[in-house]
């Protein structure tokens, strides 16, 4: 028994499951579950689903070009039977997994490398556009702090949660006010999350 | 050696059965009376093999094949295809054909060196073809049917065509091939040669119908009777048969 691919989201059907269409030119088309034949008969392309395994190979979200992609294929010349054949088969298919399994996770990696990075940039960027929503005595701490924090991250080269230090060093400054208040309202001299 | 033969009452025996020069493919039936036709006659010959195809039981209709090779339809499991493989001889190459036409033995017809196809066929299965059978191929029609294999039954010695094919066909038909072709039926007036009857170059099994005259007809194109076998072409028959090809 061949345990095929659904043919929307690529997921395996196991027997009993889902449901078979045939096209008048021989065609199959399986589906994994109701929502993949619902989605076909509505004629939705499954590369524009994100929720598609072909939407994740088309934007590059998984590996596309393996060698280890290859095995999976469906042969048409058959091989005579051979013991030692099916035992060397059966373990090379764990390992052609196990690389797979690596290799996958080398992708995932390298796919979201620089993404600390680059969403430290646009909050920095946020930052540094929308000014004018600040109280007017943080602005121009804002921009030294960043200033500041631009070189040491340079030469440091280590990238951290730039805002949440802005906006510490400023609460620090204004914090003596505050904590006048507290005194007078008897709730005790605690560190306040200022940040929040 | 012709004989007849039914498959589970039915005389279409070029469904249930595919017969070639270095393999037999059988249908598996409630009964073994069928299998036992072929065994009689090719037992320690050729391997004669019990499958079905995607399934079914109309192997004959399913699959196309001669003494090199053998095509299924893309139909077929896996399972069945390893159970072909393991059952008939390594040198006789096996392929599934993804092809839109998945009955190929009614749109192929072959014996060794030639195949005849349904005009439709796909370039590639075209390929795969001349490939995997060793055979010059060529699409033609038999009598205007496009079903090729279904209107004629070939082996290397002869074929038998559809009754009502013209002379001028048979004429074309039978240089392209390079052998005798005769037109003719099969069980008592049947049209569908291909289906009634399977032959390769020592015998042909028909349905339990055919009459005495088709069965003669079958025996002299195929060359099937006594003396007439493949031994006795280097011998005996040398003379004749180089003159009759010529």
């Amino acid at each position: 028994m061949r345990i095929e691919t659904c043919y929307f989201c690529s997921q395996p059907c196991y027997p009993s499951k889902g449901i078979t269409f045939v096209r008048n030119d021989a065609k199959l088309f399986r589906f994994c579950r109701s929502k993949c034949h619902k989605n076909f008969k509505m004629k939705r392309n499954p590369r524009k689903l994100a929720w598609t395994k072909s939407f994740r190979r088309a934007h590059g979200k998984e590996m596309t070009v393996d060698s280890t992609l290859a095995f999976a294929q469906r042969r048409n010349v058959p091989v005579r039977y051979n013991r030692d054949l099916v035992a060397t088969t059966l373990q090379a298919m764990q390992r052609v997994t196990e690389i797979r399994a690596r290799r996958e996770r080398q992708f995932y990696k390298n796919r979201m490398k620089g993404n600390k990075e680059r969403d430290l940039a646009a909050d920095r960027k946020l930052v540094a556009e929308n000014q004018h929503l600040l109280p007017p005595q943080y602005r121009d701490k804002v921009e030294e702090v960043l200033k500041e924090d631009a070189e040491d991250m340079e030469l440091e080269g280590e990238a951290e949660e730039l805002e949440d230090e802005v906006q510490q060093k400023v609460a620090k400054q204004t914090l003596k006010g505050k904590r006048k208040q507290k005194l007078v309202r008897g709730q005790g001299v605690e560190e306040m999350d200022v940040d929040e | 050696m012709a004989v007849r033969a039914a498959f589970e009452n039915s005389n279409e025996v070029g469904v249930f059965a595919t017969l070639t020069n270095s393999y037999a493919l059988v249908s598996v039936g409630a009964s073994e009376n069928f299998y036992s036709v072929f065994e009689a006659e090719l037992q320690d010959v050729i391997p004669i093999c019990h499958t079905t195809i995607a399934g079914t039981r109309i192997i004959g209709r399913l699959t196309a094949g001669n003494r090199k090779g053998l095509l299924v339809p893309t139909s077929t499991t896996d399972q069945e295809l390893q159970h072909l493989r393991n059952s008939i001889p390594d040198e006789v190459k096996i392929q599934r054909i993804e092809e839109r036409l998945s009955a190929l033995g009614n749109v192929i017809c072959a014996n060794d060196h030639v195949a005849l196809v349904h005009p439709d066929l796909e370039r590639e299965t075209e390929e795969i073809i001349a490939d995997v059978l060793g055979v010059e191929v060529f699409r033609q029609t038999i009598a205007d049917n496009v079903l090729t294999g279904s209107y004629m039954a070939l082996s290397n010695q002869g074929g038998i065509v559809h009754p009502k094919t013209s002379i001028q066909d048979q004429d074309e038909l039978s240089s392209l091939l390079q052998v005798p072709l005769v037109a003719g039926s099969v069980n008592r007036g049947s049209p569908v040669v291909g289906a009634g009857m399977v032959v390769n170059d020592w015998m042909a099994v028909t349905g339990l119908d055919t009459t005495a005259t088709e069965l003669s007809v079958v025996e002299s194109v195929f060359k099937l009777g006594e003396g007439m076998g493949p031994s006795a072409i280097n011998t005996t028959n040398k003379d004749t048969m180089v003159e009759s090809f010529y």
